[in-house]
């Protein structure tokens, strides 16, 4: 396809707002495949550059002989152009309109991205479940790295590796798989090595109306609990409220018998998911935008938005999944529905509070990558649209923010803990919505393998690896601390997000300058010159 | 988890953390002791109870009663003190139960603290037990009623620094350039003559005599006249506080303050109308007029422009804080946790002083216009807007021993009544003459620091010091409503300031981040959105809210301390050997300094 059918114009005078205090830049305003751009002078350098990608909605106005539209983009934030022209203006947005929404993954802009000093397949060597199993197989032997899924036929949506309880070997899993929705049978996500239990994680079984059983999927339970701490019983965390689950039978689905599964017990915490999730987020922005509204009733504004009560379920489910492993001994499986979105918040949230290495720099991008991209968090259906869009589709579902909105908390509460800082988060949400890297295209590893992602695109952890990114990700005042981290989650405790959601209206003093200031004071310590120098660590082959 | 899968997830492990915490000051501890006590505190009793703690259920241990303060340990668990009270902070001691009560722990005492927090204690119901509890906590508690001194004429405490050596007006006022060629200091005020609850030491417009300064205080409600608090270094605009204008009914006019409001403005040439801000609606503005106050009319008043700042008086804030109490002790509102605090106002409130401050900090700064500053009697909104601008437009303030002075001279010396906001040592728990205005301020500091985490020099355990000892009594500095009265009793002389205790121990009270910059104004945010429940002070009590030990991160702030120190001395040393090098070859149009731009920290 030729992108330059949908351009309807190359050019126009245009001036651009980028927020309520940013002077404006005028200049000449260019629209190609991928990018609107605009450069100040006819030679300039410094040009703003914009990935039509991350447009979640457009609105035109003309007025006189010239128009306005006002782009709202993915990562929230609001920008305005003036465009000289009526026509032109009606062009530009018919552009713009047309290119934000290809879907198309081959063609969009990672494939086409070749930025300097990168090479091609750099960090997509990183591997990190295969380095992870190394970690495991060191603390147990209980489990074993199983290539069933290698041609992705059991499960579309898991890796090619998986790892699994020894003691079963691959038929077993297979029907397991086929008792599970969606071929997601129970998989390891983290092996605690202080108390030896496991989390696992998959999707529900399909017990449907006529309470189906399947020996290997009990089997497979089973053999956890075998192979864990002697003695050591299970609890199966269920996303769905009792009720929701037993419904599920109707279509097929359902939940764990106890009778079944001898030694694991089952705990419902109902977690938002799906569209209701996303019209808390559209709620939220919209609030964190309507600078008209009174201000008196902001606060009970923000409570009927109820975000923050999701991020309060989300950090209390994965402290009881933490807390059934480090103070309980007991093993634990997490499963919603589908086992792709609250599962996964849950099961990387309980990490998060469990295990220091995930809160360094390279282990927390080891996290995302296994267990949100490779564990099959279809990125491009849930990660669509934005707060703004009206064109709403019932798979938008910001899952993945939500995640990244309870790291903020835990990083907020122990600003000590965590070797990323808000930066990092913030071009993690960024990159989820609309990149020029590979790393959050496509649904699934196997989606990715067709599309050849790995071997066309770069990966975002090469682009944040690069030293000059460092200082804005990494988090100053890190010092290792070897215990959990158990967050307080009373409401009390929870703050909203300010420095993404309410990126719009400027804060009083940003947080990149308090930021540096801290950088200048603490990387004195590691460097003779004043001049701080930070080296990347290499990401983990 | 197992035995009660409907419990929800719990910090209980933590909850033990707070009661370490209460226990930390300067105070010398001998271990052979039960109590610890500070040089001139006297045990007067104790007694065996069960303390009713809100979080943990009951506590068996035992109590110990000094004239300083209340202890309690446990009679189970480890040497580990439960309680450390300064009996200042108790507003109120109430008997629970009777003697024939039934139920378990139902007889006792309740105590309401001014520090967000009640302590109930149950004690055996025979032989009125709890008798001589409540005799004695009501004697050392309220010693005004018994004709018994407050504590802090009887500590003997010492330190290395005298903080009564902080604030010397002479010098603040020199250091913003005072005297100059248009205001001058007077000591028309020395026997507190002119004006009762001001301070000796006054700056004045220089064309305005002692005599139309004493017609000037005829016409302002306690003589409160308009005086200069602050100067702008460059463009030389001034905030000048004062009282309301005795206008009345009748509209009463007096062309002394209208010429003398006028002479203020002339003290700065390109300025050709003086704002004045009142802090109050303006219908509370209008209502005053019936009590013989008002507000300077625009026929009166031609040179001037007239805002009010809607801030609401004294009795609004007192209700709108005990609201707040309300939902966070004992138990926090957890169910639309948002909505209820946004119906205690109390945020609202901040928001409006805020905004007012900023104001006045802006027009001055802008250099565009004077400011005079009034509410109704000049020493609560008024002490809150200018001491806020102060703190937005002067950086000097941002340091401790700034903010010390700032504290000496915008609150304490030009009498902000202490005594009848904070009832030291008075048992009249329901006198509508309390509020918490000096807590609001320090509020509205704390939104500061959070929104500027570099621009202070203070951290947030230097505020809750404060604010810890505005109660205890254990220091002179805030007692008594003005300066005459604290002359009157020698309070420099017979007692110890709370800046001795701060000065001397500098580094637990520093900011680490803290990046001092001369002629910064900071202008925060005030827009709700911005601002945020202080959750480390008014539910500080909740072990449910902490989160993490704090003993790491301090620990951590400390060694970045001593981290920027040596950066500091480091980069000191590089300027020597710089510009001996740079004298050396003298081309260099660059200073080291200019060189460096974030890191001209001091100490």
């Amino acid at each position: 396809m030729e992108f330059s059918e949908l351009i309807r114009t190359r050019q126009a005078q245009a001036e651009l707002l980028s927020g309520p205090e940013a002077p404006a830049l005028r200049g000449t305003l260019c629209v190609t495949g991928h990018h609107l751009l605009l450069s100040p002078k006819p030679q300039a350098t410094d040009l703003w550059l914009l990935l039509l990608r991350s447009v979640d909605s457009i609105e035109k106005r003309v007025a006189g002989d010239s128009g306005t539209i006002t782009l709202r983009c993915k990562d929230l934030r609001v920008l305005q152009l003036r465009i000289e022209g009526v026509e032109a203006t009606l062009d530009v947005a018919r552009s713009i309109e047309a290119l934000s929404s290809l879907e198309s993954v081959i063609t969009s802009y990672p494939f086409f991205y070749r930025p300097k000093g990168l090479r091609l397949g750099d960090a997509w060597h990183f591997h990190p479940l295969e380095s992870y199993y190394k970690r495991v197989a060191l603390e147990t032997d209980a489990w074993r790295l199983s290539e069933v899924n290698e041609d992705f036929s059991l499960c579309p949506s898991y890796p090619r590796v998986v790892i699994v309880p020894r003691a079963v070997d691959d038929a077993a899993l297979a029907r397991s798989a086929r008792f599970r929705q969606g071929g997601r049978f129970p998989v390891l996500s983290y092996h605690h090595a202080r108390s030896g239990t496991a989390l696992l994680r998959s999707s529900q079984p399909l017990i449907g109306p006529k309470k189906l059983r399947c020996a290997e999927d009990e089997e497979l339970l089973g053999a956890v609990l075998a192979g864990a701490r002697p003695g050591a019983q299970g609890f199966i965390v269920d996303t769905r409220s009792a009720q929701t689950a037993k419904q599920a039978r109707m279509t097929g689905g359902g939940t764990e018998s106890k009778a079944a599964y001898p030694g694991w017990k089952r705990l419902h915490r109902p977690l938002e998911r799906g569209r209701h999730l996303q019209e808390s987020f559209v709620r939220l922005v919209e609030a964190c935008g309507d600078l008209e509204q009174s201000m008196d009733q902001w606060l009970s504004r923000l409570d009927s938005c109820r975000w923050l009560a999701h991020v309060q379920e989300a950090l209390s489910t994965a402290c009881l999944a933490a807390q059934g492993m480090e103070r309980e001994g007991a093993c634990v499986l997490v499963h919603g529905a589908e086992g792709m979105d609250s599962t996964l918040l849950v099961t990387s949230l309980a990490q998060l509070i469990l295990d220091p290495l995930s809160r360094t720099m390279a282990g927390f991008q080891e996290l995302v990558e296994r267990e949100w991209i490779q564990a099959g968090h279809p990125f491009q259906l849930r990660c669509a649209h934005s707060a703004f869009s009206h064109a709403r589709s019932k798979h938008e579902a910001p899952t993945f923010l939500l995640f990244l909105d309870c790291v903020w908390q835990l990083g907020r509460q122990f600003p000590l803990s965590l070797e990323f800082g808000e930066g990092l988060l913030l071009a993690l949400f960024e990159h989820a919505y609309a990149s020029p890297f590979g790393t959050f295209l496509c649904n699934s590893e196997k989606e990715r393998c067709l599309c050849e992602v790995r071997t066309q695109t770069h990966s975002l952890w090469s682009g944040l690896n690069q030293s000059k990114e460092q200082r804005k990700l990494r988090n100053p005042l890190y010092v290792l601390n070897p215990s959990a981290l158990w967050p307080s989650v009373e409401p009390q405790s929870l703050r909203l997000w300010q420095g993404l959601f309410l990126r719009q209206t400027r804060p009083p003093e940003r947080s990149e300058e308090v930021w540096e200031k801290v950088w200048q004071i603490v990387t004195d310590e590691k460097t003779e010159d004043s001049r701080p120098v930070v080296s990347a660590p290499e990401p983990q082959p | 988890m197992a035995s009660a899968p409907n419990s929800k997830y719990n910090t209980r492990s933590l909850e033990n953390e707070s009661f370490k915490r209460a226990s930390r000051d300067g105070v010398n501890r001998d271990l052979g002791e039960a109590v610890p006590r500070l040089p001139g505190e006297t045990r007067i009793t104790d007694k065996e109870v069960i303390y009713i703690c809100p979080f943990n259920g009951p506590i068996k241990g035992r109590v110990y009663i000094t004239n300083y303060r209340l202890y309690l340990r446990s009679l189970e668990m480890d040497s580990a003190p439960i309680l450390d009270v300064p009996l200042g902070v108790i507003s109120r001691i109430e008997k629970m139960g009777g003697a024939t009560s039934r139920g378990e722990n139902s007889y006792g005492l309740d105590i309401t603290c001014k520090d967000m927090r009640n302590l109930r204690f149950a004690l055996k119901q025979e032989g009125h037990s709890r008798r001589d509890m409540f005799e004695i906590l009501t004697r050392y508690a309220f010693p005004l009623a018994h004709s018994l001194p407050i504590f802090a004429f009887l500590n003997e405490e010492r330190f290395n620094m005298d903080g009564w050596m902080v604030y010397n007006p002479v010098e603040e006022y020199r250091r913003q350039g005072l005297p100059n060629h248009h205001w001058r200091i007077t000591f028309i005020n020395k026997c507190y003559e002119l004006c009762d609850t001001y301070p000796a030491l006054l700056v004045v417009p220089f064309r305005a005599t002692d005599e139309d300064l004493k017609r000037v205080a005829t016409f302002r409600s306690r003589n409160r006249i308009p005086v200069l608090s602050w100067i702008h270094p460059e463009n030389k605009t001034v905030i000048v506080r004062c009282s309301q204008p005795l206008v009345g009914m009748s509209g009463k006019r007096n062309k002394d303050d209208e010429k003398y409001l006028d002479v203020i403005r002339e003290t700065n040439r390109q300025i050709s109308k003086l704002t004045i801000y009142d802090a109050r609606p303006n219908v509370n503005a209008v209502a005053n007029k019936a009590t013989g106050g008002g507000y300077e009319s625009d026929d009166a008043y031609h040179n001037t422009e007239l805002f009010f700042l809607d801030i609401h008086n004294i009795h609004v804030m007192r209700e709108s804080l005990k609201k707040v109490k309300d939902i966070v002790y004992p138990n926090v509102e957890e169910s639309h946790w948002l909505s209820s605090l946004e119906s205690t106002h109390w945020l609202e409130h901040i928001k409006l002083v805020l905004t007012g401050a900023i104001q006045v900090a802006d027009k001055v700064s802008s250099g565009k216009s004077s400011v005079l500053v009034h509410c109704s009697d000049g020493w609560d909104r008024t002490a809150q807007l200018t001491s806020l601008a102060m703190l937005m437009l002067d950086s000097f303030y941002r340091s401790i021993e700034g903010f010390e002075i700032l504290v000496q001279k915008e609150w304490i010396s030009f009498g902000h009544k202490f005594a009848s906001r904070i009832g030291h040592g008075d048992k009249n728990h329901a006198d509508a003459d309390r509020s918490p205005i000096f807590l609001q301020f320090i509020d509205c500091v704390w939104q500061m620091s959070k929104q500027f985490p570099t621009a202070f020099e203070f951290n947030e355990r230097f505020l809750i010091t404060i604010l810890d000892h505005l109660y205890s009594c254990r220091f002179g500095t805030f007692l008594y409503n003005c300066e005459s009265a604290r002359e009157r009793q020698k309070v420099t002389e017979r007692t110890v300031s709370l800046w001795s205790l701060i000065n001397s121990n500098k580094d637990t009270f520093r900011n680490p981040f803290y990046t001092k910059e001369i002629n910064r104004v900071l202008y925060p945010v005030a827009s709700m959105r911005h601002l945020e429940l202080w959750v480390n002070y008014y539910i500080r009590w909740n072990p449910r809210i902490k989160q993490q030990q704090p003993n790491p991160v301090e620990q951590r702030y400390m060694e970045l301390l001593a981290l920027r120190d040596e950066y500091i001395k480091r980069l000191e040393e590089l300027q020597l050997t710089n510009s001996a090098k740079l004298s050396d070859s003298s081309t260099s149009p660059s200073s080291p300094s200019q060189m460096l731009p974030h890191v001209q920290t001091h100490f």
